[in-house]
């Protein structure tokens, strides 16, 4: 079976090659067949890989496939080689299945688009990148990967390209994710140069004989590595192009921006771990990017009015969960929350997606209100999934993923309180703008009509990550009640397993229980300020103070406009200054030299058979001399 | 001689015997397809029959040496020569004059440049030259009625004697001062001795007249954009490859089994003229508007390049040149087949202005086009940028960063041209030009076969060139135990 690994990747590529292709010849039917068959066959055979390395036992079973060796020329040998362990288990599980399920859900949501064909291609493509980037055996194919999941999010983002809007975030998505992208590859380039390949096996076992903890290379090229991954996973200081990127269509946010691409930073950090455990400076600033992250992002998330763009901020705030385990070392903690946030995340898009086209593209909260009754199904979808999203205990999967990254963040090595603190801080902060957009949504007098209820491709998908996310998260509990360690078991001979405090150890029960009343206590918040007494809401928005606040958060801290100000306008008042291009100048005179050099040499070319001969003549004459050198 | 020599020389013999009996078949009845018929199945013979031997170091004293460098350029050189055959036929059956003779002084030319790749001795390789120099003389001028064909014969006839005198003389001062002509024995005489006498440089350096002048690098390549103009287009197609190949198979051998490579006097003139060679080739292709003499161009532009991995003197450097010699000529047989393709009865199809809009009247040929411009360009996917690829290595290797340095220059001026030539191929054109007459398309189905294996070969080699690797590290197993 393991043969077959090459195939997770390949059949969305073939998808999105044939649709690419054919694509606008073909009837719908036959391209959702293709869009989704390709992925959802992908997904089954994750399935069977699945069961096929869960049954192979407690030794670390790995499937190392070489698809094709491009060439191998001093050392350096870039081939298509796939890398199957438990980490890339765990994603290309979520890429699939949640992949599949995003597929199939957007056959009824695009129903209607002229650029179907187009979509379906572009998901397969994406899909299959993303696949590239957590199979890859070494960091030149992760880059490709890298790359085409880059591109993919230009083209999807941007996809309804007419409004000028939606290219202008595209473009930024694509800008911005590309100076994480630089530094990213910078980091390879040192990478190669110091270990001759780029094989990550390979570094993975050489890092620790070659570096001392904390030695300098090290530190170098994990802040370049975080560049890469704070760029594509929208944390700070790159965020700033995730809300914006709300622009595509909403099965492509919950595909790209929910589930999987924004990830990848977090795979990357994971998967070099080694490296970052050499450089424990880059370590406290990936918990630090973390913390402050999912803080500001939380606070962005209390001021929008757009659903999307609240579901979008919460994205960047749960990513910074995400940073802050793996920056306290709590790895199997940091993945686990990946998946279970993939599970809720789709969940939620999704949702809001059904309501959006229910709708007719409204995506204002507060033209929705009363949605309970009309939209009865996403309703419950939606609770369960922003209840997981707020981590309510003991029944919802993000409790338990969210008190664990808590836990370590206070009694892991390397945690700290203040990094608890920040934890706990967002916990609330989540809670509040979730029931928030809970209650503006679904509660109060309906302010507008149903158009388009959603049939049962667009039902059958929610129902299925709903069940995920509630369940999803009994298969890691903690140590002092349930002790199930079904997934961090299955992490453990790949991930180094972290180590309590043991001073804390026996009041893990007290921590869990302040993380519950915290976020108990935001969801009751959010009840009295948008369902209970409207009018105290009304009250804090005379102060001017508040408003202020709420401006500033609602532009997201000002980001865009510090951007703005720091590098947009310098450069655009470069560029004016700059109007004639002095740099192109050098260019220009190379062509002009090239063309006159050209001229001068044609001249030699006359057809002339006695110019010919002197030629030789002369440069046997030039060769003889030469040769004669002392 | 024994007779196991033959055996080992079967595939030359071969070829004697194909020419033999071409001619023969001429006096009797000439009939084109016949003739056709004759040399393809004589180049797969010879083809089979040198897979039969096993790469190892076969001497056949004192003129030849059968060794994996000679099967690999000997094969090289055999299916080069199919491919040309293959596209000869619908290009010479659309024109008036005799169509057999043709073939006979293809097959012998194609004999010379054998004989020159298995040589390792003076006299072997004066007269695998001449062989195919004189076959050539013939091929440049064999449509004798057409307007350049004459004075490319002409200019090729002179020049190629010239230089050929400057070798010859070369070879002489060198028989003078070592008193042997064969290579291994000039090799045991250069360890002998600490410091090289003044004429045995002069006579190395005559030498490289005469080398060069075949390679058409600078200063010695004037000929080549007159010539390869003049030639028809087949004929352009060998000369850019199979004589030029040869010739650089000869010179590997005659550095690695004399062990050149340490003079550094010897490097110095390869080095000036590696660069020099990039430098014009690319500058005066530019501007050019007509195809054969831009892919002229090109071509000393590419041995340009193919000498920088020559001058990194090792193992990696042999490798890189032998599969830029494959890449090369996978794609200037593409190049000048497509122009073969495209010409009608009147003339070759070598004005800019042929090819434009290209793409939207003959999809096929223009994709098979841009394909070889890309390769040519070292573009990605093709087997141009592995070859170009390797050859950077091997610089780098050898930290020769002026060469590499130019190498690198001369890709970004390359690629002007080349794209220049497939923006046109793309570019809409209003009216369809109808000018020329339609062949009966079974004619063209030999060119169309080859074109496709060759557009086939040039992706496959670009996306999995392991293989050819492979195959090249084999053969070279068993030459250059120096390195």
């Amino acid at each position: 079976m393991e043969n077959l690994l090459w195939l997770v990747p390949a059949l969305p590529f073939a998808g999105a090659l044939i649709l690419i292709i054919t694509g606008t010849r073909l009837s719908r039917p036959l391209v959702s067949l293709i869009g989704v068959g390709s992925v959802g066959v992908s997904a089954l055979l994750t399935l069977i890989l699945g069961s096929q390395f869960l049954s192979a036992g407690p030794t670390e079973p790995v499937y190392q496939q070489v698809v094709w060796q491009w060439f191998s020329v001093e050392g350096f040998n870039p081939g298509i080689a796939f890398h199957l362990d438990a980490l890339s288990m765990v994603f290309i599980f979520v890429i699939t299945f949640v992949g599949f399920l995003i597929h199939l859900y957007s056959t009824a949501y695009m129903a209607d688009d002229d650029g179907f064909a187009r979509f379906f291609a572009y998901l397969n493509l994406f899909v299959g990148s993303m696949l590239v980037l957590v199979l890859a055996d070494n960091l030149v194919l992760l880059y490709l990967g890298w790359e085409g999941v880059g591109l993919c999010s230009y083209l999807l983002i941007g996809f309804w390209y007419k409004e000028p809007a939606n290219g202008y975030a595209a473009r930024k998505a694509f800008i911005i994710t590309r100076v994480g992208d630089t530094a990213l590859a910078i980091g390879l380039f040192m990478l190669f140069q110091l270990f001759g390949t780029l094989h990550i096996q390979t570094i993975a076992t050489e890092a620790p004989q070659t570096w001392a903890v904390g030695s300098q290379a090290a530190t170098i090229i994990a802040f370049l590595l975080l560049g890469g991954a704070v760029g594509k996973s929208g944390q700070l200081p790159l965020q700033t192009w995730l809300p914006d990127a709300m622009a595509g269509p909403t099965p492509v946010s919950a595909l790209i921006h929910a589930a999987t691409m924004v990830t990848a930073g977090v795979y990357l950090i994971t998967r070099m771990h080694v490296i970052f455990e050499l450089a424990p400076t880059a370590m406290l600033t990936v918990a630090i990017i973390g913390a402050v992250t999912l803080l500001i992002a939380g606070c962005a998330a209390l001021a929008q009015s757009d659903l999307k763009r609240v579901l979008a901020y919460s994205t960047i705030s749960q990513i910074g969960y995400m940073f802050l385990a793996l920056g306290v070392g709590a790895w199997s903690a940091g993945i686990f929350h990946f998946m279970i946030h993939a599970f809720f995340k789709a969940l939620l898009f999704l949702s809001a997606g059904a309501i959006i086209i229910s709708l007719h593209h409204e995506q204002n909260m507060f033209r929705m209100g009363g949605l309970r009754k009309l939209l009865p199904a996403v309703f419950w979808t939606f609770l369960i999934g922003s209840a997981s999203l707020a981590a309510l205990p003991l029944i919802t999967a993000g409790f338990y993923s969210k008190d664990q990254i808590l836990w370590y963040a206070m009694a892991g090595e390397r945690g700290n309180t203040w990094l608890y603190l920040a934890g706990l801080l967002g916990a609330f902060i989540t809670a509040i703008y979730t029931f928030r957009m809970v209650f503006i949504t679904f509660y109060g007098a309906p302010k507008s009509h149903v158009t388009h209820p959603p049939g049962p491709i667009i039902t059958v998908p929610l129902i299925i990550l709903a069940v995920l996310s509630l369940l999803g998260g009994f298969i890691e509990l903690p140590h002092n009640f349930g002790h199930v360690v079904l997934f961090s078991d299955f992490l453990t001979p790949l991930l180094p397993a972290i180590h309590a405090n043991d001073a804390l150890g026996t009041s893990e029960w007290i921590f869990q229980l302040v993380a519950a009343i915290i976020s108990l206590s935001g969801v009751y918040l959010a009840y009295v300020f948008y369902l209970q007494k409207p009018a105290l809401q009304a009250n804090m928005e005379q102060s001017s103070l508040f408003r202020a606040v709420h401006r500033f958060w609602y532009s997201g801290w000002g980001f865009d406009k510090l951007y703005d100000t720091l590098f947009v306008r310098p450069y655009v008042f470069l560029a004016r200054i700059n109007k004639n291009d002095i740099i192109d100048k050098i260019y220009a005179a190379l062509a002009a030299i090239a063309q006159v050099l050209n001229r001068s040499l044609a001249q030699t070319q006359s057809g002339i058979l006695r110019w010919y001969m002197m030629g030789v003549v002369v440069g046997a004459l030039l060769i003889i001399t030469l040769s004669l050198l002392p | 001689m024994r007779l196991s020599d033959l055996y080992f020389l079967m595939p030359l013999l071969i070829l004697v015997g194909a020419a033999t009996l071409n001619m023969l078949v001429v006096a009797v009845k000439r009939n084109h397809k016949v003739i056709f018929g004759i040399t393809i199945v004589a180049h797969l013979v010879a083809v089979f029959t040198l897979l039969q031997l096993n790469g190892s170091s076969y001497q056949i004293p004192p003129f030849f040496v059968m060794d994996g460098w000679g099967i690999f350029n000997l094969g090289l050189i055999l299916l080069t020569s199919l491919f040309v055959t293959l596209l000869s036929y619908a290009y010479f059956e659309q024109r008036e004059e005799r169509k057999e003779e043709y073939y006979l002084l293809l097959i012998l030319a194609t004999l010379g440049a054998c004989v020159l790749v298995i040589s390792q001795h003076f006299m072997a390789l004066f007269l695998g030259l001449e062989i195919l120099s004189v076959a050539l003389y013939s091929l440049i001028a064999y449509l004798r009625t057409r307007e350049r064909s004459d004075e490319a014969g002409i200019k090729y006839l002179i020049l190629a004697a010239l230089s050929s005198a400057f070798l010859l003389f070369g070879m002489a001062l060198v028989y003078a001062v070592t008193g042997t002509m064969s290579f291994p024995e000039i090799g045991v005489y250069l360890q002998s001795v600490s410091e090289l006498p003044l004429l045995l440089l002069t006579g190395f350096g005559l030498m490289i007249v005469g080398i060069g002048f075949k390679l058409g690098i600078v200063p010695f390549h004037m000929w080549a954009p007159d010539v390869y103009e003049g030639a028809p287009a087949p004929v352009t197609a060998f000369i850019a490859t199979v004589s030029k190949g040869g010739m650089m198979g000869l010179l590997i051998r005659f550095f690695s089994q004399a062990d050149a490579y340490r003079y550094a006097n010897l490097m110095l003139i390869f080095t000036i003229i590696a660069i020099a060679s990039m430098l014009a080739g690319n500058l005066l292709a530019l501007r050019q508007k007509n195809i054969k003499r831009l892919l002229a161009y090109s071509s000393i532009a590419h041995l340009g390049y193919i000498l920088v991995a020559f001058l990194a003197g090792n193992r990696l450097g042999v490798e890189a040149v032998s599969f830029y010699l494959v890449a090369y000529f996978i794609t200037s047989l593409g190049a000048f087949g497509v122009v073969a393709l495209l010409s009608d009865t009147e003339r070759d199809a070598d004005q800019l202005e042929d090819y434009r809009g290209l793409f939207w009247r003959r999809p096929a040929t223009a994709a098979v086009f841009t394909a070889m411009l890309l390769s040519l360009a070292g573009i990605p996917l093709t087997a141009g940028f592995v070859g170009k690829f390797y050859i950077l290595a091997s610089g780098v290797n050898t930290q020769q960063w002026l060469l590499v340095l130019m190498l690198v220059l001369n890709s970004v001026i390359g690629l002007y041209y080349y794209i220049k030539v497939i923006a046109a191929m793309f570019a809409q054109t209003k009216s369809v030009q109808e000018r020329r007459k339609v062949l009966h398309p079974a004619l063209s189905f030999a060119s169309g076969g080859a074109m496709a294996i060759l557009g086939l070969l040039l992706i496959w080699i670009g996306v999995y060139p392991t293989s050819l690797v492979q195959l090249i590290r084999g053969l070279l197993a068993t030459f250059m135990t120096t390195f």
